[in-house]
């Protein structure tokens, strides 16, 4: 085989100049990036060239433009079936198989290919001038409104170059899946609560996330069966006594959790750190059809039952990364999310305050928590600047012991928002159970960073390995390093109110654009959709009552749906389902809408099913 | 000056329309100017032809509304919206005087509320969208449906009731056009019937398979009825019979009619009017022979009792399975059917060749010889109230005497019927209503409390009052539950509370003190009718606890 194939220069230039004219920022980049080093160039037996990489040839070794209208024949076939207005066309190789399809096919073609260096070496090979005026390339991280803007979309891979997977040309597409997906599906979601704990309130505010991104969300509420825990050891204190009553109480939680998902039937069920689900009860969960998530809000190294149901999970968030991750992943047969906490705007807000609000939850520093040692320590160095504890496990902290707030009574979330709003300088330490100081291992960063920077509060908060990536400090965070220089950045900060506020507005801005419940739910969702594709494929979304009342003008049913959240789907589940709750006379629109769900419930779910 | 209009729903079931019959008849007789309308699901508006009184038959096609709703789409849902709010405002721009739901479902009791009919009777909704019962009638029907063991009355009897229809027809009646019965005869002929031999009609279907008689014995059945009458057996049912026909069909020789799915309802009628004796399960045809006047052997197993859903009209023959598990559950899922088998072939074959032949003689001796199964002759009462009669010497049970003491109970109480002596004794159930007695008697009292207090400023003593009524109910909801003698009585309070609506609190008061009133009362004859020995005693402690645990 001739093996005679050369770059040329003057063709590199012309395509590049070609490129640049559609899209002066690829072809920068394409014309920045070295051609590929180890790719052999070949001559077809067609007298075509095609690339061989690492003794893969990324096209046909006979005849790569046959083989380019066969790949471009199916994917017409298959744009034209799924109504599509986009196709985008994963890996570019050396082209052929993109001549093809815009030969073939009027529509948008849109190009991903992330591997600058092949895209270099394909230009220098082949004139593909007339290509780049026709088709857009796309060789970097796509953003949302990007992916948005494909419309109904096809995603058609280039085999060798989808083998390969060079450059995340994986991870795009399985960003630009997820994304369209999770925007396109309306699905069921059961999220499972723990009995109690700092996760319990985690669970409601990644519901409303979740019902606000538009699926239909239920929450097992397990907090009822709190009582009943706590209440365990009456039958037995210890032992194997109390084992044998440990395991009963496990087992009826989780026949109750079986019975709750196969009666909702979700297409996910998310669980929250510390939720009573076990790796048996996971199987079964797995055999109802459902997909399992998962969210373990907790530090690895404190609760170290994540080793127990990693395994039984097919997604998988974790707010650490490291070795931790690397061994959740190697562990857990689907998929490891880093998904770092963050905050309700609809509860941590900026609040105007009473003149007697101000003055009951105020002071010039504060802080929000629980008494681990660590705090008792470094607070004591902070008594004399007003400080005031807020927070429950604060018994016997001598002599950080006068600043505790309410003979140290739990704080509600509420109250905890209106004193981050009150305090002039809100303390934020990590918690930790082995030094007295700032934890040196500390990486996760605490739900309580999110919350103070979502109510517009400025916060002192001890440095993390993984806070830079989300707040930058000095800017929208005030980060310290040891205890010991408290004292000084208190004095120093109470001294420049403009820049606390500049701080705080910024962090504020920050949890707005980046660390919501939302956008968590948001990334956890389109991971799971960029795999799931075909099972959610049945789960359209539907129009909403903000949809249908825009057409109704002005009829009785358009201001019945007004009256609902807009959001909410035009289905009879999610009408209906909008409406508990309400009180009053019913409104014939109602009327008719529960006649309907009704008549549905009667006599067409069965036939539906 | 014309008379009343009335609007009848009863949208989906085809025997449940015959069973309409006799009360707008009944209207009819009593009230000859009187306008009716009967809104009814398209497919079933044939059967409304053939019952007189009509004025006017309102289909709607629920079927068409189905098909919107399968796999909806918004302008699907919006077109579903939109059918229903016609029905709404096309029936309310009518103006009814008296709306009568004979549909016991939450979507009638929604259409009933949005129809807003002032004189609302059985399942409607209140203002606010829950589903309360309006009549006494309806609210005893609805409480025995829930404790069908002791179902006093047939379902027909409620309807006129509920109606307002004191007396009306005391049999089904459906009159088949002249073209349906000659069409009916020609089919008849075209199978195979010559006209002479005799014509017994099987009934092969059932809404469920629980409640469908094997085909085997269906089989034994026709084979004896050959051999002993030389009857042709004319085979009916829907489409969803066939295949249960064709294997009926090859088990049983050349004197066979298959008219599974081949009939109109009207043909159907026809058909059943040909035939000396219908035999069949508890189903629609069932009624449809009745309401032709064709004698039927009727079997009842699984969830169906003779009692409120036999046939209606005297003299028709109704074989029962009283199996301890009798009557279960409509919806159960039954995995050993067993019922099905205490039926047996031998003895239907006796009840039809009997009843054929108007032998009650035979059928009293018949009944006697098969002693596992419950043998009933249907009659009407001195109060023009269909009724069971026993056949054989199988003595009553206490079910029996409970169902007996129910009925004279209500007709006591709704309708004013003297009391009659007392049946079979059942002391235990006596004593069970005794205190029923008491705890209602004690609320009672409380009741009035709380009605002296509604009006005053005595805001934390009428709520200390109407906390202790709460419980005292609570303690009644308990004995209804407990005791299944009391459960009708109970749950009759129970629907009768739960109708209470309106912002008047002295009129709610009154209402409430009136209910426990009332129970009281009624469990008072309750204790008498169980009782023949009056017992006047000192409540024991428990019981003066239980009265006075307010």
């Amino acid at each position: 085989m001739p093996s005679d194939v050369r770059q040329m220069p003057d063709v590199l230039a012309a395509n590049l100049a070609a490129l640049r004219s559609a899209a002066p920022a690829v072809a920068e980049a394409v014309g920045s990036a070295p051609p590929l080093l180890q790719a052999e160039l070949l001559a077809t037996r067609s007298g075509m060239p095609t690339l061989s990489l690492e003794g893969q040839p990324l096209h046909n070794l006979h005849d790569p433009v046959a083989e380019a209208e066969r790949w471009a024949g199916e994917a017409v076939e298959r744009l034209a079936r799924e109504t599509a207005v986009t196709a985008v066309v994963l890996g570019f190789g050396l082209g052929y198989h993109v001549e093809a399809l815009a030969r073939r096919w009027s529509g948008r073609i849109v190009v991903v290919e992330p591997d600058l260096a092949l895209l270099h070496t394909a230009c220098g090979v082949r004139d593909l001038q007339s290509l780049w005026s026709r088709v857009e390339l796309m060789v970097s991280t796509l953003d949302d409104a990007t992916i948005d803007d494909l419309g109904r979309h096809v995603l058609l891979r280039h085999g060798p170059s989808w083998l390969r997977g060079q450059g995340g040309l994986r991870e795009l597409a399985e960003r630009i899946a997820g994304r369209s997906t999770a925007r396109q599906v309306r699905l069921s979601i059961v999220v499972i609560s723990p009995l109690s704990g700092g996760s319990y309130p985690i669970t409601g505010y990644c519901a409303r996330a979740l019902a606000a991104l538009g699926h239909d969300v239920h929450v097992l509420d397990l907090a009822p069966f709190a009582a009943g825990a706590e209440a365990l050891p009456h039958f037995a204190p210890s032992g194997a006594g109390r084992q044998t009553v440990d395991r009963a109480f496990s087992r009826f939680l989780s026949a109750g959790i079986r019975t709750a998902v196969e009666r909702l039937a979700p297409d996910l069920v998310l669980g929250m750190a510390q939720a009573p689900i076990d790796a048996a009860l996971l199987s079964e969960l797995g055999s109802l059809g459902c997909v399992r998530a998962f969210w373990f809000v907790e530090d690895h190294r404190l609760f170290p039952y994540w080793r127990d149901v990693v395994g039984g999970y097919d997604y998988f968030g974790v707010i650490q990364r490291g070795a931790f991750f690397d061994e959740a992943a190697a562990h857990c047969p689907g998929r490891v999310l880093y998904l770092p906490l963050a905050a309700d705007p609809m509860v941590h807000r900026p609040l105007e305050l009473s003149a007697a609000e101000q003055q009951e939850f105020g002071s010039p520093v504060a802080f929000v928590g629980a008494g681990y040692r660590n705090r008792r320590v470094a607070l004591r160095c902070l008594l004399e600047s007003g400080l005031k504890i807020w927070g429950s496990e604060w018994g016997g902290a001598l002599p950080v012991g006068p600043a505790v707030q309410r003979n140290g009574a739990r704080v509600s979330t509420e109250d905890s928002v209106r004193i981050f709003n009150a305090t002039t300088i809100n303390l934020n330490l990590h918690s930790s159970t082995y030094v007295d100081g700032i934890e040196p291992r500390g990486d996760f960063v605490n739900p309580r960073t999110f919350e103070l920077a979502a109510c517009g509060a400025f916060q002192l908060v001890d440095e993390r390995a993984l806070l830079p990536a989300l707040f930058r400090p000095g800017e929208e965070v005030i980060t310290f390093n040891e205890v010991g220089a408290l004292p000084a950045l208190v004095r120093e900060w109470q001294a420049r109110p403009a820049d606390r506020a500049r701080i705080a507005s910024a962090a504020r801005r920050r949890v707005l654009a980046e660390h919501t419940y939302e956008h968590r739910m948001q990334t956890l969702l389109e991971s799971i959709c960029a795999r799931e594709t075909e099972r959610f494929r049945s789960r359209p979304r539907a129009a909403t009552t903000a949809d249908v009342a825009a057409l109704e003008g002005g009829s009785p049913l358009a201001t019945f749906l007004n009256g609902l959240p807009p959001e909410t789907p035009f289905t009879l589940d999610g009408v209906v389902g909008a409406m508990q709750g309400r009180e009053g006379d019913l409104h014939e629109a109602e009327g008719i809408m529960l006649f309907l769900h009704q008549f549905d419930d009667l006599y067409v779910k069965e036939h539906r099913a | 000056m014309s008379g009343r209009k009335i609007l009848i729903v009863n949208l989906t079931r085809f025997g449940d329309l015959l069973q309409t019959g006799p009360t707008i008849a009944g209207l009819r007789a009593q009230e000859p100017d009187c306008h009716i309308t009967v809104v009814v699901e398209k497919n079933f508006a044939e059967v409304c032809e053939g019952l007189p009184g009509i004025d006017r038959i309102w289909p709607i096609d629920l079927d068409a509304l189905g098909r919107l709703l399968l796999q909806p789409a918004m302008n699907d849902l919006r077109a579903a919206y939109g059918t229903v709010e016609g029905w709404v405002k096309a029936l309310r721009a009518e103006r009814f005087d008296l709306a009568l739901n004979y549909s016991s479902s939450r979507m009638s009791a929604v259409l009933l509320q949005l129809i807003g009919v002032s004189d609302t009777r059985g399942w409607t909704a209140t203002a606010d969208g829950f589903r309360v019962i309006a009549h006494q009638w309806a609210r005893l029907f609805s409480a025995a449906c829930l404790n069908r063991q002791q179902a006093p009355f047939n379902l027909v009897d409620y309807y006129k009731r509920v109606a307002g229809v004191s007396d009306g027809p005391r049999a089904l009646r459906f009159e088949v056009p002249p073209s349906a019965h000659s069409r009916a005869a020609a089919t008849l002929r075209a199978g195979g019937w010559d006209g002479q031999r005799p014509l017994i009609g099987f009934q092969l279907g059932a809404s469920r398979v629980v409640r469908r008689w094997p085909s085997k014995h269906f089989i034994a059945v026709g084979r004896a009825l050959e051999a002993q009458l030389g009857a042709t057996l004319v085979l009916c049912g829907g489409k969803g019979e066939r295949g249960i026909a064709e294997e009926l069909a090859a088990g049983l020789g050349s004197q066979v009619v298959d008219l599974c799915g081949r009939t109109s309802i009207a043909e159907l009628g026809g058909v059943l009017a040909h035939c000396d004796v219908l035999l069949t399960s508890d189903t629609g045809p069932m009624h449809m022979a009745v309401a032709v006047g064709t004698p039927v052997v009727a079997l009842f197993f699984g969830p169906a009792l003779p009692v409120d859903t036999g046939p209606y009209a005297p003299d028709h023959v109704c074989l029962h399975a009283p199996v301890a598990c009798a009557p279960c559950d409509h919806n159960i899922t039954c995995l050993d059917s067993f019922c099905r088998d205490v039926l047996e072939p031998a003895a239907v074959v006796e009840a039809i060749c009997a009843r054929r032949a108007e032998d009650w003689a035979g059928l009293e001796r018949a009944a006697a010889r098969w002693a596992g199964i419950a043998w009933y002759r249907t009659a009407v009462d001195r109060e023009g109230l269909a009724d069971l009669v026993r056949l054989g010497d199988r003595p009553p049970t206490r079910r029996d005497g409970l169902r007996r003491a129910y009925r004279a109970l209500w007709k006591h109480v709704l309708d004013g019927t003297a009391m009659p002596p007392a049946g079979i004794p059942l002391a235990e159930d006596a004593a069970a209503a005794r205190e029923l007695v008491a705890v209602a008697t004690a609320a009672a009292t409380i009741a009035a409390q709380v009605q002296a207090l509604v009006g005053t400023d005595d805001i934390a003593q009428l709520e200390d009052v109407a906390g202790r009524l709460e419980l005292t109910d609570r303690r009644l909801f308990q004995l209804g539950q407990v005791h299944e003698a009391l459960a009708i009585l109970v749950q009759t309070f129970r629907f009768e509370k739960e109708s209470l609506e309106g912002a008047d609190l002295a009129a709610l008061a009154a209402a409430t003190r009136g209910f426990h009133e009332d129970l009281a009362a009624r469990a008072r004859c309750f204790v008498a009718l169980l009782d023949p020995v009056p017992r006047h005693r000192e409540l024991t402690r428990e019981e003066k606890v239980h009265a006075s645990c307010s």
